[in-house]
């Protein structure tokens, strides 16, 4: 082909084609397609600017004979406002030629490409922005609801507790009627409270189920007792019936599935003026896993409307909003009542006969509890808080709000408890340091220092002597979970959330009260260089007691002597004269035969290792 | 007349082409269409009492496949460096571009952009972030046309100091 003819096929091709003079200035070859605008190459593509350079260092390279090089498009406006697309190329050879293109179809196929990958990655990027603001404000808005069962909290706390101390007080009937309506409005309202805090953890995920042993009759038993009173006092009664095919011992969520009994029963109730209600649970014949359980409560009350039935459950209505005026409540109770059992694997629903009565039927998955667990184990004591009375504790109670601590005070009061006050962190770890308590009890949220520093400050001194752990009880307002694993976390025994009533506080004090308490505890000094041995030492004649009792029963006088002698030799050395005192004691009865005389020893050794406290 | 190159650079969609378009034609369309290349404006502008023309060449955006092509950068007076404050990851993009463009052309003027003020209850970049660089920043919308025409007539005003500040005898 010749040049000419090279010329005419790139012409017809859309290309404006120029070669660089030696001067190194372009001129045209063939004719100029109708799109180049007149003027100066570089006038009309100021693109060329950045793109020569390379274009020279492209044709000054011999090894690229005979090859191109592409520009990147470029856009620009043409006179009347449209914009044009182009791109240069730079051939290599003989001449140094340079093609220019006028494109579409390729600029739109490249665009199209990138346009598609970012709008997807720009779509991607929003998701993620949007999931980050949700969160956030999930965050802001739970914090904000701790804050405000917080603030509600603290004062209820105080109002609740006084009108308990204030009813036990003598008062006239109009004077005890009127405290009676104080603590039933302030008992609800913190119910009110209580329902929005739980519906709004759920709603923000923070509901996790616990997962124990427990015996089904005894949750629907208490359930039923703590209705009981409402409905004797409407004259209805409250009957369960549990079918032998249900397994009686259970792993679930005990205290979740009592709170959906009391909901379902007590929302019957408020509906019911005749009649009764009947809890009952049966197996769910719907499901082949032997622990989906179905229960259903029905009541003789005034039914749902027909139109309402699908709707009660979920938040804030009540069938009627008039209902919730005359009947009291949030509204959430069902709301609450479905999302605890879709979390229980189940599903809720309504059957009504208006006029008729209604039955609430829910399901919900457990599985059959093994035999006794380790946390049945450590369950509380099952005695009654009267049992409190006159075991004369010494108790340590931190808060720095006077009115609690009258409350604290005046709950305690009938106990014969010791009580010693203090109101920062810092005084509470002081007189921890220097007296002998069973229990402290300890605000959380205090000036100087706050409970969970003191807490582990404690933690850290008892670390260094031996002796049980004190039982330290962290008080606190807030109601949230995060708050509970926040005292635990900091070494507390428990945590009990404000506002506490009296059965509560006596109920926690009595599970939590040592077996032995500190009034006997005999304080022994030892030398610091013999404390990493103590408490071996300690254990060991722990052990012995039991061996001594068993060998009391056999008549085995040889090992009590020989325990006997051991112990009157090694005791005083470790500091504990005592121990060598019972030691000959034991040695000397057993050489003559007394057997009165070695069980006193023995339960006098016995005394005096559960109640040693070394430092 | 004299005439400055100035380029926009930023990630992909931070409102490069959009801000030259509120400044070259007073429009903003909601509608994205990336750029592929290069996009060369111009617009006569004084500063100071003195004309010039601003070549605005418009930059592809950067992405996870292709890197911005710093040798369009040659000639150029100064840049203008565009993050969008609904994406943090765009000002450290930014930054990331500011010190590639020092490393090879040395110390040009530029200044930093945060666009999109209009969507500022949306904005994921904070003040004090922008702040932590120092360098002369505007905040914009072209959408809204909020402090486009300070920005680009910024730079330029930078421009012609520094143009006669290197013209001045003796300096
Ligand atoms: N709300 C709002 N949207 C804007 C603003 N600036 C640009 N946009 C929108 O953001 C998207 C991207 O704008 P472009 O100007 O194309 O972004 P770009 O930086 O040129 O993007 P590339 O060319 O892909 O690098 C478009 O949908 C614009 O309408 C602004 O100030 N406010
Ligand atoms: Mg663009």
């Amino acid at each position: 082909m010749s040049p000419s003819a090279h010329l005419d096929l790139l012409a017809a091709l859309g290309y404006a084609v120029f070669e660089q003079s030696t001067d190194g200035s372009f001129h045209s070859l063939g004719d100029a397609p109708e799109w180049l605008p007149a003027g100066s190459l570089m006038e009309a593509f100021p693109f060329l600017e950045v793109f020569l350079p390379d274009a020279e260092a492209f044709w000054a390279d011999p090894a690229r004979d005979h090859s191109t090089l592409p520009s990147d498009f470029w856009t620009q406006t043409d006179a009347r406002g449209n914009n044009l697309h182009f791109c240069a190329i730079a051939v290599a050879g003989e001449q140094k030629l340079l093609l220019i293109e006028r494109t579409r179809l390729r600029f739109e196929q490249t665009q199209a490409f990138v346009q598609y990958a970012h709008q997807t990655k720009l779509a991607h990027d929003e998701i993620a922005r949007l999931g980050r603001e949700l969160q956030r404000a999930t965050e802001a808005k739970s914090e904000f609801l701790a804050r405000m069962s917080h603030e509600i909290r603290t004062p209820m706390n105080a109002l609740l507790g006084v009108a308990e101390l204030l009813s036990e007080t003598p008062l006239n009937a109009e004077q005890g009627e009127y405290v009676r309506i104080f603590r039933r409005a302030g008992d609800n309202l913190l119910n009110v409270i209580n329902d929005i805090l739980d519906f709004s953890k759920i709603e923000a995920g923070q509901v996790e189920l616990e997962y124990i042993a427990f015996d089904l009759a005894d949750v629907v038993q208490e359930a039923i007792e703590i209705i009981g009173v409402r409905a004797r006092a409407k004259g209805l009664c409250l009957n369960s019936d549990i079918r032998p095919e249900v397994p009686p011992r259970l792993m679930g969520d005990p205290g979740r599935l009592r709170q959906i009994l009391l909901n379902l029963l007590s929302n019957a109730v408020k509906f019911t003026d005749r009649g009764g209600i009947t809890v009952r649970v049966k197996p769910d014949a719907d499901q082949p896993a032997p622990c989906t359980l179905h229960f259903t409560v029905r009541d003789t009350g005034v039914g749902i409307p027909f139109d309402r039935v699908s709707t009660i459950f979920d938040s804030f209505t009540q069938a009627d909003a008039s209902t919730t005026r005359k009947y009291g409540g949030t509204g959430l109770g069902l709301a609450i009542s479905k999302r605890f059992v879709e979390l229980m694997g189940g599903r809720i629903w309504a059957e009504s006969t208006p006029g008729d009565g209604s039955t609430i039927h829910f399901t919900a998955r457990f599985s059959v509890a093994e035999t006794t667990t380790a946390l049945e184990a450590r369950a509380p004591k099952a005695t009654a808080p009267a049992a409190l009375a006159n075991r004369a504790l010494r108790i340590l109670l931190a808060d720095d709000s006077e009115d609690n601590r009258f409350l604290v005070r005046g709950y305690l009061r009938d106990t014969g408890c010791v009580i010693d006050e203090v109101t920062n962190g810092a005084e509470v770890v002081e007189k921890f340091k220097g007296g002998a308590y069973d229990m402290v009890l300890m605000d959380a949220e205090m000036p100087v220092m706050d409970g969970y520093s003191a807490t582990r400050a404690m933690r850290a001194l008892e670390s260094e002597r031996t002796g049980p752990p004190t039982p330290i009880l962290a008080l606190t307002a807030h109601a949230l979970k995060e708050a509970r694993d926040r005292s635990i976390e900091a070494g507390c025994t428990d945590h009990l959330t404000k506002p506490i009533t009296k059965t509560a506080l006596l109920e926690a004090v009595h599970r939590y009260a040592p077996e032995h308490p500190n009034a006997g505890r005999i304080h022994v000094a030892v030398e610091s260089w013999l404390k990493p041995v103590i408490p071996a030492y300690l254990e060991k004649r722990r052990g012995d007691v039991a061996k001594l009792r068993f060998a009391l029963d056999q008549g085995d006088y040889a090992t009590i002597r020989t325990l006997g002698h051991q112990m009157a030799g090694s005791g005083a050395g470790y500091g504990f004269a005592e121990i060598t005192e019972i030691g000959g004691t034991l040695e000397e009865s057993a050489l003559a035969g007394d057997a009165a005389r070695i069980r006193d020893g023995v339960d006098a050794l016995d005394r005096y290792l559960n109640n040693i406290v070394t430092e | 007349m004299l005439k400055k190159k100035i380029c926009m650079v930023g990630q992909f969609g931070v409102g490069k082409t959009s801000l030259v378009r509120r400044f070259v034609d007073s429009i903003f369309d909601e509608r994205y269409l990336t750029t592929i290349g290069v996009k060369i404006d111009r617009k006569d502008v004084s500063v100071d009492g003195k004309s010039l023309t601003l070549m605005l060449w418009d930059l592809a955006g950067e992405d996870d496949l292709a890197q911005l092509n710093v040798s369009h950068l040659r000639g150029a007076s100064g840049y203008i460096l565009v993050a969008d404050g609904c994406r943090a990851s765009t000002l450290e993009k930014a930054a990331e571009l500011q010190q590639r463009i020092t490393q090879t052309l040395g110390p040009i003027p530029f200044v930093l952009v945060v666009n999109k003020a209009d969507l500022r209850d949306q904005w994921e970049v904070q003040s004090s972030q922008v702040a932590q660089y120092g360098w002369p920043t505007f905040e914009t919308s072209a959408k809204a046309g909020s402090g486009v025409e300070e920005m680009f007539l910024g730079l330029a005003a930078i421009l012609i100091r520094s143009h006669a500040a290197s013209e001045a005898p003796g300096q």
